[in-house]
């Protein structure tokens, strides 16, 4: 299971939205790589001829929203044909899921539903890690989640049930930073203790994004709609100093801003990288 | 790494607490899904409030989307209310959200509240057959030659396979005007007697196209869409002109590119 095409670890990018497809592929943009939600891109649409064309110019990171790893039912197997012949058309560097689920009895909720962290989940999870990565024929990176709440019959500290599925998987991380900060301050943990469990070489892509305060509760939301927050920043930092560099992606969902904020976004992902980079090599 | 971990002896399995929380998050009960996860200082109720929320909003938005015309009619809130009554009860089973809907429109012929607006439901389904050409690739067109192989006493047991991307609906209301009427910030008036109207929706290259048929075209074309030989489609055909010309009809056919692929049937009963 290995990458047919590989991006440098400093690489940068940009979830790419399709309010945002043409300007893209009018002015160019300098990025490393692209991002998309595979299930945007399933269907035979418009948008789906522009990515066609913009992957020959991008290297193209596809990364899937609905699988269900998760669910106590079997995976959703033609879902899973249909993530694999995406996969054939778009040749994606990295291929990428959740620590999640989202469908169960015939109902998909369109959201990434936190796990409870158990031996029971565990086996289901790594069991549908590996059938999925035995389809496609890749590996894939396994996204932490955020989340807002805890059941009380998790044993396993999420870090860890996450690097225990790398171990038995052969599967890699993807460390959403901003995920991590959220769920640490809804919960009371220390995000940098989150970090320094996972493992290191494991590690193959790093999301940032935006969150904000819900109104009625203190909790924070992972809603991708606002610019990155200043203490993600710094997580996004320590990551780099215990990970190394490591493809870093702006993921911006809701309120869609004008592109040039994101690609901001994404040169200051760059900057920060760089220093790190340096820094490594000193 | 640890081998294993503490295990309490009276835990829901995780398919129960999946059922659990897919009820709470599509407004059912929530009492057992409540009791299963921590407070962490708030209301846990609170906490399963935010994935009912967040289900509620991105699947109304995703209909939204693929319904902005019947939104408009009935405005946002009454659409967001009866998204949420239609979700309730047809959650998504595809995990592509474009694909979700297919049977709003039924939902609406029976949804009491909008009763008053006769033609929504038909608006519906005019914009599920848009939203059908948006997704669904044209496939390689059939060239006319390929009948030629077809013995002459074999041709009115021809059946042809039309384009995956077409829809054939009839209606009472003139619903493509009322659609491209509500494309316009003022809308302007629509007559809804000027009468009952049979359309053709395709994709067409990468755009999406439509167009009025005559009733014997309609019935034709729609008796070809659902399978019907070439002799049975044009008797339904000539039941709406009994001047319905067959050698034209196919002609047209295949000049529009929609016919895919052909096989010989034995003889069929006209539609009715």
């Amino acid at each position: 299971m290995t990458e047919r095409r590989t991006i440098p670890n400093w690489s940068t990018g940009i979830g790419l939205r399709s309010p945002h497809l043409a300007e893209i592929a009018a002015t160019r943009p300098e990025l490393g790589f692209l991002e998309v939600h595979a299930e945007n891109y399933m269907a035979e649409t418009a948008a789906l001829d522009r990515l066609l064309e913009l992957r020959r110019d991008y290297p193209v990171s596809l990364h899937g929203v609905a699988l269900s790893l998760g669910s106590a039912e079997e995976l959703d197997r033609a879902h899973l044909g249909r993530f694999k012949a995406l996969i054939g058309r778009i040749e994606p560097v990295l291929v990428s899921e959740h620590l999640a689920w989202s469908a169960i009895g015939g109902a998909y909720l369109n959201d990434l539903l936190p796990l409870p962290y158990n031996e029971e989940s565990l086996d289901i999870f790594c069991s549908h890690v590996e059938e999925a990565q035995e389809a496609i024929g890749r590996r894939l990176l396994i996204e932490n989640p955020s989340s807002y709440l805890r059941y009380r019959h998790s044993c396993i500290p999420e870090a860890e049930f996450l690097t225990e599925v790398a171990r038995r998987t052969g599967c890699g991380i993807l460390c959403d930073v901003n995920n991590i900060y959220v769920s640490a301050r809804n919960f009371g943990f220390n995000p940098i203790a989150y970090l320094d469990a996972l493992p290191v070489e494991a590690t193959g892509e790093i999301h940032l994004a935006g969150h904000h305060t819900a109104e009625d509760v203190d909790i924070l939301i992972d809603d991708h709609g606002s610019r990155v927050a200043q203490p993600v920043w710094e997580l996004y930092a320590a990551a780099l100093r215990s990970l190394g560099p490591v493809p870093t992606l702006i993921e911006w969902d809701t309120n869609l801003p004008a592109l040039e904020m994101l690609l901001d976004e994404a040169r200051h992902a760059q900057e920060l990288a760089h220093v790190h980079r340096h820094a490594d090599i000193a | 790494m640890h081998k294993s971990w503490p295990m309490s002896t009276d835990m829901p399995t995780l398919l129960e607490l999946q059922m659990q929380l897919r009820r709470a998050a599509l407004g059912g009960d929530t009492a057992e899904i409540v009791a299963a996860i921590h407070g962490d200082g708030l209301d846990p109720a609170a906490r399963v409030g935010i994935y009912r929320n967040h289900a509620f909003a991105t699947l109304g938005a995703s209909l939204q989307g693929t319904f902005p015309v019947v939104c408009r009619l009935v405005d946002e809130r009454f659409f967001a209310y009866a998204a949420h009554e239609y979700l309730r009860e047809h959650p998504p089973h595809s995990r592509c959200l474009v694909e979700y809907g297919a049977d709003f429109a039924d939902f609406l012929t029976d949804f009491e509240p909008c009763a008053a607006l006769s033609y929504l439901a038909d608006v519906a389904r005019f914009e599920w057959a848009l939203n059908i050409a948006a997704t669904v690739r044209e496939v390689t067109p059939l060239s006319p030659v390929a009948l030629a192989a077809v013995p002459a006493e074999q041709a009115a047991n021809v059946a042809l396979r039309l384009q995956p991307s077409l829809t054939y609906l009839t209606s009472p209301w003139p619903i493509d005007a009322i659609w491209r009427a509500n494309q316009q910030s003022e809308v302007s008036t629509i007559d809804l007697a000027s009468g009952g109207i049979s359309l053709e929706v395709r994709r067409s290259g990468a755009a999406v196209a439509w167009r009025r048929l005559d009733p014997a075209s309609f019935a034709f074309r729609t008796a070809l869409a659902d399978g019907f030989v070439l002799a049975a489609a044009m008797a339904g055909a000539t039941l709406q002109d009994p001047a319905f010309d067959l050698a034209a009809a196919i002609q047209h056919v295949f000049a529009e590119g929609l016919a895919t692929a052909y096989c010989l049937s034995p003889e069929e009963e006209a539609p009715q």
